[in-house]
């Protein structure tokens, strides 16, 4: 049992920001907060989100080319995972990650704005969202803000949030001729990652790169983009050596630590070998979403 | 202490509950000790319970969160005593030692075959992954799996001599 005084249960997202005070925390799913006692740290009540209509993936209008995605931040794995929606845009990569992220029964309750909040290094989810350069919306109540995913998380656990909630997560959905792939290494398929690395890539007429986003997870102290390796691949053929070193670049960006789960040195190593494997995954799926380079690739 | 009211294996209930218990100690406190508690974080599934149509941690989910809700445990799943298809698998394929781990199991197994169409039977596989939360330390997973494949048959059998 959680030692807390109050539970409250607000039903407008107006209501929940007036409630945001120190010695208060949001819960939705609770699936870390319940468990972790890192997030419950001096915390004597809890808000519940779950009663603000926050559970929704959906389209903008607009302009095919240059269409948003939003996402409710209450919306579940289990939503997120099987939105038709999501497993249209870039290869599917974000509802195959939250198919990853624990088992059934948590994927029914957790939610992908509490894996964004809670900000460990290895949430499944966040390094797809770092690739789809996700931003998150913040409401309190002066208002609301706007952070882009990359400046959000501050440490493992630690975030920029200051008495406000996180209302929904965005991106702008890829070019539907980029490719895009999740690796994840763990012990089971469901288990915390090892290692984690999400890659997007997009080739222009040529085959060449025009765009590539490599974010890497469970391997610093929060989830990361690996700029150096995207910058090397700019305008580059996407042959095997060039896949190679970018990988590369990406076990340079890392600064693992050792746990029970794999030591640094492993991790780093291993960070090489998934950067590789989901950079592979995404050129495969970069031609199937274009015949043209399927031939080019041949 | 806080009111709520729920539905628990189709019995209205009114409970006072503080305000961080967890919905497996409301539970058991009330007298549901089908629901395990084991590890307490949410990675055995013992505690399984279902919310609707879908399977939960119970050990994990403030009880609050259940206010207003149709909760089944495993007491619920037989029908006037007689044994849900389930249960009654289980026990022809011997898919539980020692027992504390069945009633997760099998609440999560009745929460995935709900969650079908009876008429398309699920493969190995997809039933492996669907128990994949759940955690046995005696026997193994190879009967706990056989038993539900079995029951999907059944569940089939079932559904076509009810659409004639």
């Amino acid at each position: 049992m959680l030692n807390i005084t109050h539970y409250h249960r607000p039903t407008t997202v107006r209501e929940a920001v007036a409630l945001l005070v120190p010695g208060r925390a949001v819960i939705a799913g609770g699936t870390d907060l319940m468990v972790n006692p890192r997030y419950t740290q001096g915390v004597t009540e809890l808000v519940d989100i779950s009663r603000l209509d926050l559970a929704y993936i959906r389209l903008a209008d607009g302009w095919k080319a240059n269409r948003q995605a939003y996402m409710g931040a209450a919306t579940t794995m289990y939503e997120v995972q099987n939105s038709p929606l999501l497993a249209s845009i870039a290869s599917g990569i974000l509802a195959k990650a939250a198919a990853t992220c624990g088992s059934p029964n948590i994927r029914n309750v957790a939610t992908i704005g509490g894996n964004v909040c809670s900000a460990l290094p290895s949430g499944d989810t966040l390094t797809t969202l770092l690739v789809l350069e996700a931003k998150v919306t913040l409401e309190s109540l002066q208002g609301q803000r706007e952070v882009v995913l990359t400046d959000f998380f501050l440490g493992p656990a630690r975030t920029v949030l200051k008495q406000e909630l996180v209302v929904e997560i965005s991106f702008q959905v890829p070019d539907p001729l980029s490719g895009a792939a999740f690796y994840k290494l763990g012990r089971t398929e469901e288990d915390i990652s090892i290692v984690n690395v999400a890659a997007l890539l997009t080739l222009d007429e040529q085959g060449q790169i025009a765009k590539a986003r490599i974010a890497a997870g469970a391997v610093a102290p929060t989830p990361l983009r690996a700029f150096q390796a995207e910058d090397f691949l700019l305008g580059k053929v996407p042959d095997q050596a060039n896949l190679a070193e970018a990988a590369r670049l990406t076990m340079e960006a890392v600064s693992p630590i050792t746990d029970q789960r794999a030591t640094a040195d492993y991790r780093r190593k291993v960070t090489r070998v998934c950067a590789l494997r989901a950079l592979e995954q995404a050129l495969t799926n970069c031609a199937a979403a274009n015949p043209n380079h399927r031939r080019n690739l041949v | 202490m806080i009111e709520m009211n729920l539905e628990v294996n189709g019995q209205e209930q009114q409970w006072q509950v503080e305000p961080g218990e967890t919905l497996l100690e409301a539970l058991r406190r009330h007298h549901f000790k089908g629901p395990k508690l084991v590890c307490g974080t949410g990675d055995c599934c013992a505690c399984t319970v279902v919310i609707g149509n879908k399977s939960v941690c119970a050990c994990c989910l403030p009880a609050l969160k259940a206010d207003g809700q149709k909760v089944v445990t495993v007491e619920g799943l037989a029908d006037e005593g007689e044994l849900h298809p389930l249960q009654s698998a289980f026990i022809e394929s011997a898919a539980s030692q020692c027992g504390f781990c069945t009633p997760g199991f099998l609440m999560r197994s009745y929460s995935f075959l709900k969650n079908r169409n009876p008429a398309i039977l699920p493969t190995e596989l997809e039933v492996r992954k669907a128990l994949a939360g759940n955690i046995c330390r005696c026997t193994g997973y190879v009967k706990p799996v056989e038993a539900v494949l079995k029951t999907a048959q059944v569940l089939q059998e079932k559904a076509r001599e009810q659409n004639g």
